[in-house]
């Protein structure tokens, strides 16, 4: 028996400006920083297998210190301690959007150069060997055969990514960016209005996941090379699990 | 015999401690068919990497026509057909055109249509390689290789990969090849096929050469003990 839930307040502030910028900003902020985490984990997991040893020691250097630190640490230093040490990050430019995207780029970056190595050695070495003998470069062969293979075998994981990354956007809350936890928060403060507050915030978050989840689902169907790609579903390579964590 | 076109002089490969390749001269004349036998370790799938310049040799030379070979020069078909799994057979057999010869589109399709017909697949084009046997897989990945009008073809074990009755098909489309006068190299336990149409026939152990000779001879009276007894297992 719940002792009181008032349903209206519920539905207004579901329906509220400052949820719905809050949960664009969620969506937004997730999907620029999980794009540039792709970019820059592609480049990390190339040069995991680079010939150089400094390249390599340094995307090592780089996977440690993102993985082994809190991110609301990481997330805390960028904002408040940067600026101290290095006066370009004080100019008005700097916002907490900035800082927030700056902090989840890089931090998921180490996560996916992980996800996107274990795609790319996933992929049978006789791919490579083929398009060698074809006289195709080592770029040619990357981009027309070995990346769209990988793609099939990342997309999974990289799902489970975007969900950590848009869970880990109400971290940003601290830094006073305007995201959707940040709203709930103000609203539960004006009224004491605990439980439809929050659930407002609830709801949106499993709205997000949800179409996410129907959008993977055809982005695994469109990597799937039969030309009966819709009636079949074929399981994609394992993965090594990366632990699922509060980071 | 024919002028020399592809020609491995004193060819020496290791890996780490284990020396594959310990000196292997052999040549090939235009539109002959040279068939390498020997047991598995001997270096036969090393040598044909190093001719097809998928393994730079630590020693010794590879020479086409007495030059380095070209992209695609020489043309390489695998035991396990490594077609690429995210194209069609079509575009399996069109990338090479398009993205190494720089041809059109137009033009790679055509092309490439004529080499499926060739090999009997005129009507698999569209489908993945996933949605094939092993046997049209493997006649699409010599399609691909073909295209690109090699000097000399390297199959490695064509059809150890195969079930029993897919070999013929792949067999057939091979003899059709020699017959038209392709130049030839071929790692195969198809004893059959070699008697037919091999020009020579060479057993390689250990990393050498250690005897070729024409099919006749070369089965009714080997020179070593070892073919001997190598072929005694095989047959």
């Amino acid at each position: 028996m719940v002792a009181s839930f008032d349903t209206h307040l519920f539905w207004e502030a579901l329906t509220s400006d400052p949820y719905w910028k809050g949960a664009l900003l969620a969506l937004g902020l997730t999907l620029v920083s999980l794009a540039a985490a792709i970019v820059i984990g592609f480049a990390l997991a190339l040069g995991r297998g680079s010939r150089l040893r400094a390249v390599r020691w340094f995307v090592l250097f780089y996977s440690w210190l993102f993985r082994a630190t809190p991110t609301l640490l990481q997330l805390i230093f960028v904002w408040y301690a940067l600026p101290q040490v290095w006066p370009v990050f004080a100019g008005s430019w700097f916002t907490p959007f900035e800082a927030a995207f700056a902090t989840l780029a890089l931090n998921e970056a180490a996560y996916m150069s992980e996800i996107i190595r274990a795609g790319l050695l996933a992929v049978d070495p006789g791919q490579e060997l083929a398009g060698r003998a074809l006289g195709m470069s080592r770029r040619q062969i990357l981009r027309r055969v070995i990346v769209p293979q990988a793609i099939r075998i990342v997309i999974p994981p990289t799902g489970n990514e975007f969900i950590t990354l848009l869970k880990l956007t109400s971290l940003a809350s601290v830094i006073s960016l305007h995201e959707l936890l940040t709203a709930s928060q103000e609203l539960a403060a004006v009224g004491f209005r605990y439980p439809e507050s929050y659930l407002a915030a609830l709801v949106y978050y499993l709205a997000i996941v949800s179409v996410l989840m129907v959008l993977q689902g055809r982005l695994e169907r469109r990597y799937t090379w039969t030309s009966a790609r819709r009636r079949r579903r074929v399981a994609a390579p394992a993965v090594p699990a990366i632990s699922h964590d509060a980071r | 015999m024919n002028e020399a076109i592809l020609r491995a002089e004193s060819v020496h490969k290791r890996y780490g401690d284990l020396e594959v390749l310990r000196g292997v001269t052999f040549e090939v004349g235009s539109g002959e068919v040279k068939v390498i036998i020997g047991p598995s370790g001997s270096g036969k799938s090393t040598l044909l990497r190093c001719m097809a310049l998928l393994e730079e040799p630590d020693a010794g030379e590879v020479s086409l026509e007495g030059r380095r070979p070209g992209r695609a020069e020489v043309g390489m078909v695998f035991q396990r057909f490594n077609l690429f799994q995210n194209m069609t057979a079509l575009a399996n057999v069109m990338v090479g055109l398009t993205d190494v010869r720089k041809l059109s589109k137009r033009e790679a399709r055509e092309q490439a249509i004529e080499l499926l017909e060739r090999v009997g697949l005129k009507d698999k084009t569209r489908q993945y390689p996933e949605e094939l046997s092993g046997g049209q897989q493997q006649r699409v990945a010599i399609a691909r290789a073909l295209v690109m009008k090699p000097k000399v073809m390297l199959f490695d074990e064509p059809t150890s990969a195969l079930d029993v009755e897919l070999v013929r098909e792949v067999l057939d489309v091979m003899e059709g090849l020699a017959r038209d006068g392709m130049t030839m190299v071929v790692v195969s336990h198809e004893l059959r096929f070699a008697h037919h149409v091999a020009s020579s026939i060479l057993m390689m152990d250990d990393g050498v050469v250690i005897e070729e000779a024409p099919p006749e001879r070369f089965f009714s009276a080997p020179e070593h003990e070892r073919t001997r007894r190598f072929l005694a297992l095989v047959e």
